[in-house]
C-alpha cells in the first residue's frame, strides 16, 4: 500500500519561539509522500483535536507524524485518538520538539527540529500495524508456602473472588510466625493470630491446602503456567493463571560472627521464647540476660525486631537484668523507634561497639567484654544467658527454586528485591510475585502491605479472564529462525519458548502476554529473525539515516 | 567546522534517560544542541550495526544511555549494552577511530545534571579533536 504521511506540528500556544515552524513546514512538504503538514498551537487541547481528526478522516493517511512535546506526555492520548479514527495506533510516530528541543537549547533551533521531525519521518515509512486481541488466562492462583503470608495471600484473593491451592512443605501450615512470643503493643498473640488464619483458611471453600507437598516443576507463561507439585509418591499438575511465592526465611546462628558455639548459656531467639512461654520449667530465673546483634548488612529488620520484642518481654515476665549489645540499630520499621524508646524506659540497657565483643565462659556463666564508644570506656558483663543473633537466611530449596522458574537473586540469596523497577512484590516473569520473609528483609507491617499489593495486582491480570494484549509486537520470523536457543537463553522475562512448526523444524516463539517489550532479542539474534515492531532494526536505522542528511 | 557538523547520537532507555533529557528540558538546562537522541525501549535493544551505522552516517560520537547497573527495567539490558558498547568500540579502534567516541552511560530518571556533563563532555572531546 502507497505510503501517505499526514504530519501535524504543535507549536505549544505559540510558545516555542525559538523555532520557525512555517520554514519547517516548507522543508517538510517537498519530501515524499507527504500529504500534508499542519500547524496547530493546541494538539492536546479540544480544539486541535477536532483539527486533527477532520484533516485525518479528509485526506486518507496511513501514517501520522506528530512533532509536539515529550511521547512521555502525548503519546498515550495520540494513540488513542487514532484508534477512535480506526487507525492502527503503531503507525504514529513522534517527534519530541519541546522539552528536547526548543526547551533544551538556546537560539534558533529550527536546523534541529526539522532533522528531528525528519528522523520522525523516516521511522514512520517502514511502520506497520499491530493488532490486539483477548487472551484468555486462567483464574486460579497457586500459593507457593503456607506461612502467614501465604494464608493471608490465599485468605485475601479468596474475598476478590479467585480461587487458590496453597502448597506448603511441612506437614502442618503455619510457617514461623508461632516463634515470635509477642509484638509488643499488639494485644493479639502471635498464636492467637496464627490460628484464627488456621480456620479461616480451613472454612474457606475456595482454598485448597496441601500439606507436604512441594512445587517440583513450572512450565508455561502468564495466566497459564502448568506447576508439577509432588506429594510424597504422587504426582499432580494442575494449571494456573498465577503464582505467588511466600516461601519465608530461616534463621540461623552464625558461629563465625563472634566466635561463639550455641550451648546451655548461649541460645537462640527461639529457645528464649520457649523459656519465655514455659517459665515455670526454668531451674531458677536467670538474673542477667544479655543480648548480642552484630548490624552490618542491611537484612536486619527482623533480628530487631525479635531482640526488642524479646527483651521487653523478658523484663515483663523474667524480670532479669536486660543488656543489649549492638553496633547500630535499623528501626524504620513501623512502631520500633517507640519499641526501642519503651526497652530503654523500661531499663533495658544498650551498649554500642564498633569492634566485635570478645565472648568467653567463666564458672558457667557467660563474659561478654566489649568497648562502648559512646561511654569510651571497657565494659565487662558476666550474664546467665547470651542470645546470639540469628542471621536470617533464604529458606532451603531458595536457589532450586529460582533456577526452576529462571527468576534471579538478590547479593544475600533471597528472591530480588534490589530492583526499583520491580519493587515491591513482582519479579521478572509477569504473574510471579514474591510476598513476605522469602524476599530477605521483613517486617510485619510491609508483609501485609506485599499481601495486599501482590493480590491487587493478581485481581488486575486475572480478574477479566481475557487480557487484551498486541499479538506480535515482537515475533520471531520462523522461516529466518536457526533454533540457537540465543533468545530463549537472553530474554529476562521468561518469554520465549521452543515450539515445533513441523517434524524437523522447532523455532522460538514469543508469548505476547509474558513478553515486556525490552528488545534485548531482537538486538542479539545472530540471525535477525526477530522484529520488533516499532523499534525494528529498519526503523532504527531509518531514525539514524536521517541525521546529517541534508534536504 | 561547525558544531551542527560534528552530530551526537544518544541511544535514550524510555525508562531512564529519555526521561532525564526531558527533564533537563524542562528545568531549561541548555546543552548543546548537536545532540540527536533516539528513543529505544531498553538499553539492551541498541545493536552494534546500529552504533555503527550512527558513524557510518557521520555522527562524531554515539553515546549509549540506560538505568544503573542493578536497577534495569529488563534486568540485564544495560549490562548487555555495555559489552556493546565495548565491541563496537573494539571494532571503531581497528579503523582508526578514538575509541572515546562511542560510550555507554548509566543514569536514573531524576538525573538531569550528570545527562547534561555527559553531552557537554562528548561535545567537548570532539571538538577539541576536530580543532587538531
Amino acid at each position: 500500500m502507497q505510503v501517505r504521511i499526514g504530519i501535524f506540528l504543535c507549536d505549544c500556544g505559540e510558545s516555542l519561539k525559538n523555532i520557525d515552524f512555517s520554514r519547517i513546514r516548507g522543508d517538510l512538504q517537498r519530501l515524499e509522500d507527504i500529504a500534508f503538514v499542519d500547524i496547530s498551537h493546541n494538539l492536546c487541547l479540544e480544539e486541535g483535536v477536532k483539527a486533527m481528526t477532520s484533516r485525518i478522516l479528509a485526506e486518507n493517511i496511513n501514517r501520522v507524524v506528530i512533532g509536539a512535546c515529550s511521547p512521555e506526555l502525548c503519546e498515550h492520548s495520540f494513540s488513542r485518538l487514532l484508534k477512535g479514527l480506526r487507525l492502527n495506533p503503531s503507525l504514529l510516530s513522534l517527534a519530541n520538539i519541546r522539552e528536547q528541543c526548543s526547551w533544551a537549547h538556546e537560539g534558533d533551533v529550527t536546523g534541529k527540529a526539522l532533522e528531528l521531525m525528519r528522523m520522525a519521518v523516516n521511522k514512520a515509512r517502514f511502520l506497520q500495524p499491530v493488532e490486539k486481541k483477548d487472551i484468555p488466562v486462567n483464574k486460579e492462583v497457586l500459593v507457593v508456602g503456607g506461612g502467614f503470608s501465604g494464608m493471608r495471600s490465599a485468605l485475601e484473593l479468596s474475598r476478590l473472588g479467585l480461587r487458590t491451592t496453597l502448597v506448603e512443605r511441612e506437614s502442618v501450615s503455619g510457617g514461623k510466625l508461632g516463634e515470635f512470643e509477642s509484638f509488643h503493643g499488639i494485644e493479639t498473640t502471635p498464636e492467637e493470630m496464627l490460628s484464627s488464619t488456621r480456620k479461616a483458611v480451613k472454612e474457606n471453600a475456595d482454598i485448597k491446602v496441601l500439606t507436604s507437598a512441594e512445587v517440583t516443576r513450572v512450565e508455561g507463561q502468564v495466566g497459564d503456567f502448568t506447576a508439577s507439585i509432588g506429594r510424597g509418591e504422587e504426582k499432580v499438575s494442575q494449571s494456573f493463571g498465577a503464582i505467588i511465592f511466600a516461601t519465608g526465611y530461616m534463621t540461623k546462628i552464625l558461629p563465625q560472627d563472634f566466635q561463639l558455639k550455641p550451648d546451655v548459656n548461649i541460645i537462640s531467639q527461639r529457645k528464649l521464647v520457649e523459656m519465655l512461654q514455659a517459665p515455670g520449667k526454668l531451674e531458677r530465673r536467670p538474673g542477667t540476660i544479655g543480648f548480642v546483634l552484630d548490624v552490618s548488612d542491611e537484612n536486619s529488620r527482623l533480628p530487631i525486631l525479635s531482640t526488642l520484642n524479646n527483651a521487653l518481654a523478658v523484663k515483663e515476665r523474667l524480670g532479669s537484668e536486660v543488656y543489649v549489645f549492638c553496633k547500630s540499630l535499623k528501626v524504620d520499621s513501623e512502631g520500633v523507634e517507640k519499641l526501642y524508646r519503651e526497652a530503654r524506659e523500661r531499663g533495658v540497657v544498650f551498649l554500642k561497639f564498633e569492634e566485635k565483643p570478645r565472648i568467653s565462659k567463666e564458672d558457667g556463666r557467660v563474659k561478654v567484654e566489649a568497648r562502648d564508644v559512646l561511654l569510651g570506656e571497657e565494659v565487662t558483663l558476666l550474664c546467665d544467658s547470651l542470645v546470639a543473633e540469628e542471621k536470617v537466611l533464604p529458606p532451603e530449596g531458595t536457589e532450586a527454586l529460582s533456577s526452576l522458574l529462571n527468576i534471579g537473586t538478590d547479593s544475600a540469596g533471597f528472591y530480588q528485591d534490589e530492583n526499583v523497577h520491580l519493587y515491591p512484590v513482582a519479579s521478572e516473569r509477569k504473574g510471579i510475585f514474591f510476598v513476605g520473609g522469602c524476599k530477605g528483609d521483613l517486617d510485619f507491617t510491609r508483609t501485609l502491605a506485599d499481601i495486599s499489593s501482590a493480590t491487587m495486582s493478581i485481581y488486575k491480570l486475572l480478574s477479566p479472564e481475557k487480557v487484551i494484549v498486541e499479538v506480535e509486537k515482537v515475533k520471531v520470523e520462523p522461516e529466518k529462525c536457526r533454533a540457537c536457543l540465543t533468545c530463549v537463553r537472553v530474554c529476562p522475562h521468561g518469554a520465549i519458548q521452543m515450539v515445533r512448526v513441523d517434524t524437523e523444524k522447532e523455532v522460538a516463539k514469543i508469548y505476547d502476554l509474558a513478553c515486556d517489550g525490552c528488545g534485548i532479542c531482537a538486538a542479539i539474534c545472530p540471525a535477525k529473525a526477530i522484529r520488533f515492531e516499532g523499534y525494528a532494526d529498519e526503523q532504527i536505522l531509518a531514525e539514524v539515516e536521517a541525521i546529517g542528511e541534508s534536504l | 567546522m561547525n558544531r551542527e557538523d560534528n552530530k551526537i547520537v544518544a541511544f535514550c532507555c524510555e525508562h531512564s534517560a529519555y526521561q532525564v533529557a526531558d527533564k533537563a528540558g524542562r528545568m531549561r538546562l541548555h546543552y548543546p544542541d548537536n545532540v540527536r537522541i533516539i528513543r529505544v525501549p531498553c538499553a539492551g535493544r541498541v545493536d552494534v550495526q546500529h552504533i555503527l551505522k550512527a558513524f557510518e552516517k557521520g555522527a562524531a560520537g554515539v553515546l549509549v544511555m540506560g538505568c544503573q547497573e542493578g536497577a534495569c527495567q529488563h534486568l540485564t539490558g544495560n549490562t548487555r549494552a555495555k559489552k556493546r558498547v565495548k565491541y563496537a568500540e573494539d571494532l571503531l579502534k581497528e579503523v582508526g577511530i578514538d575509541g572515546g567516541r562511542v560510550k555507554m552511560v548509566n543514569l536514573a530518571p531524576d538525573m538531569a545534571q550528570r545527562f547534561i556533563r555527559e553531552v557537554k563532555e562528548m561535545a567537548e572531546k570532539i571538538e577539541g579533536e576536530m580543532r587538531r
